[in-house]
């Protein structure tokens, strides 16, 4: 190989990345073969190489790959080594690889052994471009140029860059210039009569044409949106199958959702772990999330799948119509006549009477209503005067006083007063003189003829039996008051000083007793229930089921067929004997025990007052057309009375005449509400 | 072969009772000769749901359906439609099999398409009764019309696009005749309510983001359901389009629509057609308008026969000024006034005299439907916007930013929720509680 053709070809093979190719060229200067075409020629140049192989052993490395790089193409260069294509292997056991041009042995080089030429491999930074070329035995560089050979050849394309696969058709012919036909032979006849096959063909689609056999595509239809519900107003007609029900409406969304809610409906991380623990149906769907501003609000993760969920409730949940009642609430209120159209009624207090020291228990007002009598806690009974308020007569009996009743008959002014274990009769001196007589002529009568008691006092009455006497209340029709026990019941004819005991057996602890108002029946009221008795026939008449827990006061309507019921729980029950022995009307009112009910006597009013310090004034009608029930109607809340050590007003009583009512207050005071 | 019979009816006598009335739904399926899915796709599309019997007979977790209404899909043209794509489809399969790829694409292109119009009238036949059964549909179309194309979804673009444009023109009409009564901003997405025609419709809009199909939803079953609700929003609109005498569909400005802008497109749209302009002068606006113009010209032609020569010829004088004359607007007025209630007319007032501007970071879309609902104008940060933010008569800029760098001192900076507030407080609140960086 020529030294011209080495620098020749070295620069344009690669200028950067051969260190070796310079000193290689001058190596392989004193070499001189001419043509590099042929072989055998090319194949002194590694014989020079041996030749200064003695002096140089690097340089033969060196310019064998050199040999290498400078062959590009691999005929022009030949190997030093001339074994030819024989299987490498035979050479294994040799200490020669083979033989070079000139029929020397070449020897084998010793090899670095593995450690060595791992740390030459590692310190070589362009040891990834060596490849070991075992034929000449020697390590080989790759250049760039042909890295990049390589690359091309792996991407299958032309290995040199330059190659053109697909060069632009160049034609040998010139067209544009002929003047004449390429071949001189005249143009055929068949090119100017038309076709008859073609004809034949035409004329057989024609046929199947018309008669049907070809139909063509249809031109594509535009199924855009048209006016669809042109006019609908008139449509009235019935379809025949089932009735359609539209899907409910989603829920529409509220505070909670929005991406700035208050801070109370955000819930705490403890919440949102204990949601964890839940049950997944239990689980809250969805969980507020505050953002400060718009701008941060994420996209909803859940949004396709609330979707999907809508539309699988909207295919596949069965819709059913639920009749819902759809009642206006005004219109089942009972239609009540107006407060107004009712009057009169108490509404403000008018008068307060003032003197007791203790919680006035008990009051009663005197027939002809002029007269009020009380009775306190602080063991007096007083005589006050309705119309000015001035106390008009005092009794200490110096025991708290329970329960307080004039007698009904206007001309007979006697009170009898229960205290304790006592029931004192008192007589009033009131009324004129021939009425004081026949007062004291019956009082009189009563401390001579002592009937089967110990002993009397000077102004009262007293039958003292071995029962213990626990009354609340006596009262009676005709001058006869009665006083009622623990279990027993004792009557007490005044007129006749005879004390009948009651041959009945009561169920439960007696609470309160009252008398019919025109007729002798006794009813007596329990705890639980209300028991009517008649006297002169001395049996049972009838049993009302309050259904209350504890009753605590009764009265009976003038007319004598309906009674109301106060219970501790605050609970008024009206009974019309007439309709059923369960309470007709049951009204709550009350948020405290009720202490005392009672009826007017002349005016369709009842009230009840309670510890609650209030008293309700009802409007309660009742009618002589046993087909009408009786209305009532709330009429008013009287308020005033204060409370003491839990306890409010204590009794009430209406006046004869006025639609007048009297409340005695634990608070000392009598009060007076007119209309 | 006679089956063993259960219980024993003598012959001649029929079933009686819940057994007479309801199948279930594999006998249901037997009875149609269809498979599952179709079933279902049948049920979405007419609208036949499962039934409660008093007595179940056949056991109480299977699902029951009335005879009735199996008969009434039975009857369906539907059903025959659907049987022969599955022929076709084979016949498509068969040809591709056989290399025959031009019979292949004839074949598909002959598929036959089941038409859901008759369904729709049948389903509603009063159009009342669509705007009251259109909440889901207007959720759904919205939804779809934010989630992105997927094609191991089956949801193709085609679809989404489809689903947006009848979003933006649904939207449009109630933004044009101020149908918007509320607003809720939710963190769902935007809740509308509108009122048409006396029903109150509402809709949830997702927010602008990009939204995530989630595998555990079955995207088959909401696109059958949306087979149905894109021809009947399409409906809709063209009913609704046709009340206010406009075309349906309508043509949109291609650059306005290139860039994202389809509701301020529509709107021009719907300005333009029906040439109640608001005024919306300015230097660039009527640049727009006027390129505009040259597609705007076809319309105008079909409604020609409708206006009468004089009106026409004031539309032809007013629209090259883009300026509302004033006779024109006394027509308007007059049109209009005696045509909405008294709701819509407070809608429309509410925002009349103020200009709006929204900066970069403002929820673009949802603004631009709700602020020209109240009769407010509006404006952008981008290309194609009607006026830009140095503009002196803007009277309120909405940022949501934490602090405004330059300010207008002739304009008020709000946040969003402003708007919102004011529209479903119906007042134009004080801007103090929500000044920037609140």
């Amino acid at each position: 190989m020529s030294p011209k053709k080495q620098n020749e070809e070295d620069p344009h093979v690669s200028d950067s990345d051969t260190d070796s190719t310079y000193e290689d060229s001058s190596a392989a200067d004193d070499d001189d073969g001419d043509s590099f075409g042929s072989p055998s020629e090319s194949e002194s140049e590694p014989a020079a190489g041996d030749d200064s192989e003695p002096d140089e052993h690097g340089e033969s490395d060196s310019s064998g790959l050199h040999q290498e790089e400078s062959d590009s193409s691999e005929d022009e260069v030949a190997p030093r080594n001339t074994v030819g294509d024989v299987p490498l292997h035979w050479y294994d056991d040799e200490p020669h690889i083979g033989y070079d041009i000139k029929g020397k042995k070449i020897k084998k080089k010793d090899k670095l052994d593995k450690l060595g030429s791992f740390l030459a491999n590692v310190d070589d930074s362009k040891n990834w471009r060596k490849v070991y070329d075992e034929y000449n035995d020697e390590e080989v560089e790759l250049t760039k140029d042909e890295v990049k050979l390589v690359r091309r050849l792996l991407k299958n394309r032309a290995p040199h860059a330059d190659f053109n696969p697909y060069p632009d058709y160049v034609d040998w012919f010139k067209w544009d210039g002929a003047k004449h036909p390429l071949s001189n032979a005249p143009e055929p006849k068949r090119r100017f009569i038309p076709s008859k096959w073609e004809a034949k063909k035409v004329v057989q689609y024609v046929r199947a044409i018309r008669k049907g056999l070809i139909t063509f595509d249809k031109p594509k239809e535009e199924d855009g949106p048209y006016l669809l519900w042109e006019d609908d107003s008139g449509l009235t007609e019935k379809s025949n199958h089932l009735a359609y029900i539209p899907a409910p409406k989603q829920r529409l969304p509220g505070n909670e959702e929005s991406y700035n809610p208050p801070l109370e409906y955000i819930p705490t991380q403890e919440e949102i772990n204990s949601y964890q623990l839940m049950y997944e149906e239990d689980r809250p769907k969805f969980i507020p999330k505050r953002f400060t501003s718009m701008r941060s609000i994420p996209a909803y993760e859940n949004a396709m799948k609330e979707c999907f969920e809508r539309c699988l409730d909207l295919y596949l949940c069965p819709r059913v119509r639920k009749k819902r009642l759809n009642i206006d609430p005004e219109s089942l209120k009972p239609k009540l006549p107006s407060r107004k159209e009712l009057k009169p009624y108490p509404t403000a207090c008018y008068i307060e009477y003032k003197g007791h020291e203790d919680a006035v228990t008990s009051i009663s007002v005197e027939p002809s209503g002029q007269w009020i009598a009380s009775g306190s806690s602080d063991g007096t009974v007083r005589i006050w005067e309705v119309e000015t308020g001035r106390c008009l007569r005092r009794w200490d009996v110096g025991e708290a006083v329970n329960c307080v009743a004039w007698n009904p008959l206007p001309d007979v002014h006697i009170l009898a007063v229960s205290l304790g274990q006592d029931v004192l009769i008192l007589n009033t001196h009131l009324g004129d003189d021939e009425e004081q007589k026949k007062i004291k002529e019956l009082l009189s009568v009563d401390t001579s003829t002592p009937s089967d008691d110990s002993g009397n006092s000077a102004t009262s009455v007293r039958w003292l039996q071995d029962d213990k006497h626990g009354g609340i209340k006596l009262k009676f029709f005709k001058t006869v008051t009665a006083v009622e026990w623990h279990r027993k019941v004792l009557i007490h004819h005044l007129s006749k000083k005879l004390t009948q005991k009651l041959p009945f057996k009561l169920h439960g602890l007696a609470v309160r007793s009252t008398f019919h108002p025109s007729r002798s029946i006794f009813f007596i009221c329990t705890k639980q229930s209300v028991r009517v008795y008649d006297l002169l026939k001395r049996k049972l008449i009838k049993k009302l089921d309050t259904g209350l827990r504890e009753a605590s006061s009764i009265a009976v309507h003038p007319g004598g067929d309906n009674l109301i019921v106060g219970s501790k729980e605050g609970k008024l029950c009206w009974f019309d004997m007439d309709l059923s022995s369960k309470p007709y009307k049951t009204l709550k009112c009350h948020p405290k025990d009720i202490n005392n009910v009672v009826y007017h006597r002349s005016y369709p009013l009842f009230a009840s007052c309670s510890d609650d310090c209030n008293a309700y004034v009802f409007h309660g009608m009742v009618y002589s057309d046993l087909n009408q029930n009786p209305l009532i109607v709330p009429l008013e809340i009287l308020r005033g009375h204060t409370s003491s050590d839990g306890r409010g007003i204590l009794d009430c009583k209406f006046h004869p005449r006025q639609p007048w009512l009297f409340t005695a207050g634990a608070d000392k005071l009598i009060k007076l509400y007119c209309h | 072969m006679v089956k063993a019979v259960k219980h024993y009816r003598p012959p001649g006598k029929k079933k009686e009772g819940n057994a007479a009335k309801f199948v279930t739904r594999s006998q249901a399926l037997k009875q149609l000769q269809i498979n599952l899915p179709l079933f279902r796709k049948l049920c979405i599309l007419k609208g036949v749901t499962p039934r409660e019997p008093k007595k179940k007979f056949k056991g109480t977790h299977q699902t029951y359906y009335h005879v009735k209404d199996v008969a009434f899909l039975h009857h369906e043209p539907l059903l025959e439609i659907h049987r022969e794509i599955r022929v076709h489809e084979r016949k498509i399969k068969k040809a591709e099999a056989k290399k025959n790829l031009e019979r292949a694409k004839r074949l598909r292109e002959k598929t036959p398409k089941p038409k859901i119009d008759r369904i729709i009238r049948q389903r509603y036949p009063r159009f009342v009764d669509a705007l009251g059964e259109l909440d889901d549909c207007l959720s759904m179309v919205h939804l779809f019309a934010a989630l992105p194309a997927a094609e191991s979804k089956k949801i193709d673009i085609e679809c989404v696009h489809k689903c947006r444009r009848l979003a933006h023109e649904w939207q449009a009409f109630i933004s044009r005749t101020h149908k918007l009564r509320k607003a809720f901003v939710s963190v769902k997405g935007i809740y509308y309510q509108a009122e048409v025609e006396g029903q109150k419709i509402t809709w949830l809009t997702p927010h602008s983001l990009q939204q995530v199909v989630s595998d555990d939803v079955d995207v088959i079953t909401m696109l059958n359901f949306l087979q149905l609700y894109e021809p009947l929003l399409g409906f809709v609109n063209f009913r609704l389009y046709h009340s206010i005498n406009l075309k349906y569909p309508p043509i949109l400005d291609p650059r306005l629509e290139a860039l994202a802008a389809d509701l301020y497109a529509l709107s021009r749209y719907a300005n333009a057609n029906v040439n109640a302009v608001p005024s919306v002068v300015n230097s660039e606006a009527s640049q727009v308008a006027e390129s505009e113009q040259g597609d705007a010209k076809p319309k105008r032609d079909d409604i020609e026969h409708e206006k009468s020569e004089l009106r026409l010829a004031q539309l032809q004088h007013q629209l090259p000024t883009n300026e509302p004359g004033a006779l024109m607007q006394l027509v308007e007025e007059a049109a209009s006034e005696e045509e909405v209630d008294q709701d819509t007319r407070e809608c429309k007032n509410l925002f009349k005299d103020l200009k709006f501007f929204l900066s970069r970071e403002v929820p673009r879309e949802s603004l631009l439907f709700v602020i020209p609902a109240f009769g407010g104008i509006v404006s952008w940060e981008g290309e194609g916007a009607p006026f830009q933010e140095s503009d002196q008569s803007i009277t309120h800029q909405i940022v949501d930013r934490d602090s405004q760098g330059h300010k207008f001192l002739s304009r008020e900076y709000v946040q969003p929720q402003w708007v919102f507030d004011s529209v479903n407080a119906r007042i134009i609140l004080p801007t103090v509680d929500y000044m920037v960086g609140r």
